[in-house]
């Protein structure tokens, strides 16, 4: 039994590919009984985002990468295993937990990966058993560890999220504040549908051209204004966000202070994300007046970015904690169609020797044949007992796999897959049994 | 038995502080439940220490300089919990926790030894005194607490550096808003404090000037905040300046009249 994962992601596939290697969730399980009926597979769960289209498989005794492959290809209309990877049992394992922690994502740290993991384990319930629940269990487990034990997903990645990142640092919540565009652009369109996606309660736009700034403002709810009209609106207004292509600063220290003096304590944020800058750096001396531009902003995003990477050493560690924990799991699985086909042979002898004792035996009585049953049964689980313990122990500390093809040999045993996936099979119901809490 | 729950609560105290204090030292936020755990543990221990002074002495904690500070530690982490219950945000134990901590290592270094406390009614109008009065302080040094992380945050965000404070402390608004609560509510608390005083030393005739000047000092101190921020609509930067330079200047009042007073020979508090 080994556990392997075949797929292309950002890191190797342009999108082109990747956009024809994506599964609708109403593939996903005729693809993993297609990989099944093929006989190379036990259990599959499909990965499919934007990003990446990966198949987890376990597979039966030979290689099933290249069924995989060949689906994948099929697919394509091309060779897809020139854009892909295959990684196996450990080293597979990692790769979904780095992937479940957003380490393998194109922005790292992201948290969408996580839910979309989640998404891709439930639509592949019905094709995945013991060994992949338990691997996707612990993969969300790992990635809610690496989100809350490290610093991966903290701290906003682009201009306009670290805009509501400093606006936040001061107001909490922009819920309910009252904010201001100046400068109906490209720009200035992104930066009012972030502040209102953050809740703001009312918006004014207003723009040199009061007509881009009135479609502007109908778009989104707000309201339009021409400048004249605007700047007694200032001393209202909790955030203003400055995005026009004016040629010089527009917002000049006089006009801030007349608004602030109109303001009491409140404070004010002021974005300026125009290039040339609209607001006189000066208006930053201002009392309760908090000014950022694109540099700040910039230089925000920069410091998370590198935060986040100082993260991912911390984040690997987790990560290798969390595969030794699963690998031990796994480990501890191979050991039991070992130990359950040894009690059996060992019983099987047990009743042939008893069998032959009691037939030399006849004189005894029908209680004196229980007792002699009785020692049998007894002495053989006696016997049975600690080499059945340390088997499972040493399968699940490492050492495993090796003592347990020892076991097989010494008792001359012959378990198969079959009986691991039996094994596994029972297992599966305890495993989506808890999934589901 | 006082003094170890006492040496365990100044831990947890410290801990908690130290706890609240991780994300300056590593890049992760500090675990809240932790802080909370360790500082309600904290309290506890301080809650077992005062009622084994309680149990072996025979009053309340309330007379005597060891005694008091002990009980105004007590009461200021016990404030700081319940604000951070309801904040949900932990970073104001960086400074509440050891300022409770302080008055309670002072309170243990010069002895938890009562003074000769009234009995009876009179006994009785003490502590309705000190008991809001000490609350009223607490407050405030939770106002205090919150007004100077609100001026270290406002620093580190004009000078547009966005290091640890910029990522760890709650936001300006949350932080002027426990300002403002904390303000009324000491407000309120020395409010009735010294009103119960006031009455208290008419009643029993007992007059200290020192104890006048500076249980009227704070309460102006305090007065003065609550009233500009509910009249004056003072809020950020001003509340918070005004809120921490005052009660720095209430403390200093405190230690230059207890040096003034043990020189002459006399008692203060």
């Amino acid at each position: 039994m080994a556990v392997i994962v075949v797929g292309v992601s950002h890191h190797g596939a342009p999108l082109e590919v990747r956009e024809r290697l994506t599964f609708s969730p109403r593939e996903i399980v005729a693809v993993l009984d297609r990989l099944s009926s093929d006989g190379d597979t036990t259990e599959g769960v499909v990965l499919s985002t934007c990003n990446r289209t990966e198949l987890y498989l376990v597979e039966r005794e030979q290689d099933a990468s290249a069924a995989a492959w060949a689906l994948l290809s099929e697919k394509l209309g091309g060779d897809a295993s020139a854009y892909g990877y295959v990684r196996r049992d450990r080293e597979a394992a990692a790769h979904l937990f780095r992937v479940a922690s957003g380490m393998d994502s194109m922005v790292v740290g992201e948290a969408q990966i996580h839910g979309q993991v989640r998404d891709a384990w439930e639509m592949s319930r019905p094709r995945s058993g013991a060994v992949l629940n338990r691997l996707f269990q612990s993969a969300l487990l790992t990635g809610g560890r690496v989100r809350s034990e490290t610093e991966l997903g903290h701290g906003a990645l682009s201009v306009g999220s670290a805009a509501v990142q400093l606006a936040r640092k001061i107001f909490g919540t922009l819920a309910g504040r009252r904010a201001m565009v100046l400068g109906a652009g490209e720009m200035a369109e992104l930066a009012l549908a972030c502040v209102l996606e953050e809740g703001v309660q009312a918006a004014i736009v207003a723009n040199r051209t009061f007509e881009r700034a009135q479609v502007l403002a109908e778009r989104y709810g707000a309201v339009a204004a021409h400048y004249e009209d605007a700047w007694p609106e200032l001393a209202n207004v909790d955030l203003l966000l400055c995005s026009t292509a004016s040629p010089h600063a527009i917002v000049d220290v006089e006009r801030i202070r007349a608004a602030v003096s109109k303001r009491g304590d409140r404070p004010l944020c002021i974005l300026d994300i125009a290039l040339p800058r609209d607001v006189d750096p000066a208006v930053a001396e201002l009392d309760n007046v908090y000014l950022y531009d694109l540099d700040d902003l910039r230089g925000v995003v920069s410091a998370n970015r590198d935060r986040r990477q100082k993260e991912l050493p911390a984040a690997e560690s987790i990560i290798a904690e969390e595969v030794e924990t699963y690998w031990q799991w796994v480990a501890g699985l191979a050991a039991v169609p070992v130990v359950t086909q040894l009690r059996e042979e060992m019983h099987r002898v047990r009743e042939r020797e008893v069998a032959a004792a009691l037939q030399k035996l006849r004189e005894l009585t029908p209680a004196q044949r229980d007792v002699v049953e009785q020692l049998g049964r007894s002495l053989t689980n006696k016997f049975l007992h600690e080499p059945s313990v340390r088997l499972r122990a040493a399968a699940a500390n490492g050492r495993g796999l090796g003592v347990v093809d020892a076991a097989r040999y010494l008792f001359g045993l012959d378990a198969g897959v079959e009986a691991t996936n039996e094994s596994g099979k029972a297992e599966q119901d305890t495993t989506k049994g808890k999934s589901t809490t | 038995m006082s003094a170890i729950a006492h040496f365990v609560a100044i831990t947890c105290y410290i801990g908690a502080a130290a706890l609240a204090a991780t994300p300056f030292a590593r890049p992760v936020g500090a675990p809240v439940r932790g802080v909370a755990a360790v500082l309600g543990i904290g309290i506890v221990a301080h809650a077992v220490a005062l009622m084994a002074y309680v149990h072996r002495v025979g009053q309340l904690p309330l007379t005597g300089l060891g005694p008091a500070l002990s009980f105004a530690g007590f009461v200021l982490a016990v404030t700081l919990l319940i604000v951070e219950l309801v904040a949900r945000d932990v970073s104001l134990t960086l400074v509440a926790a050891p300022l409770a901590a302080v008055p309670v290592t002072f309170a243990n270094v010069i002895g938890m030894a009562p003074s000769v406390a009234p009995t009876g009614a009179r006994g009785l109008w003490l502590v309705a005194h000190i008991a809001p009065s000490f609350f009223g302080i607490a407050a405030f040094a939770t106002a205090a607490a919150a007004g100077c992380m609100y001026l270290l945050e406002r620093r580190e965000l004009k000078s547009r550096r966005f290091g640890a404070i910029f990522r760890f402390f709650p936001p300006l608004d949350t932080l002027d808003r426990v300002n403002h609560v904390a303000a009324v509510a000491g407000w309120l608390g020395l409010t009735l404090g010294v009103v119960l005083a006031i009455t208290y030393s008419v009643t029993y005739r007992e007059l200290s000037v020192p104890k006048i000047i500076w249980a009227m000092g704070s309460w102006l101190a305090v007065s003065g905040i609550a009233l500009g921020r509910i009249a004056g609509g003072w809020q950020a930067r001003r509340a918070a300046l005004y809120s921490t330079v005052s009660f720095a200047a209430v403390l200093l009042l405190y230690v230059a009249f207890r040096v003034v007073e043990s020189n002459a020979g006399g008692r203060f508090l």
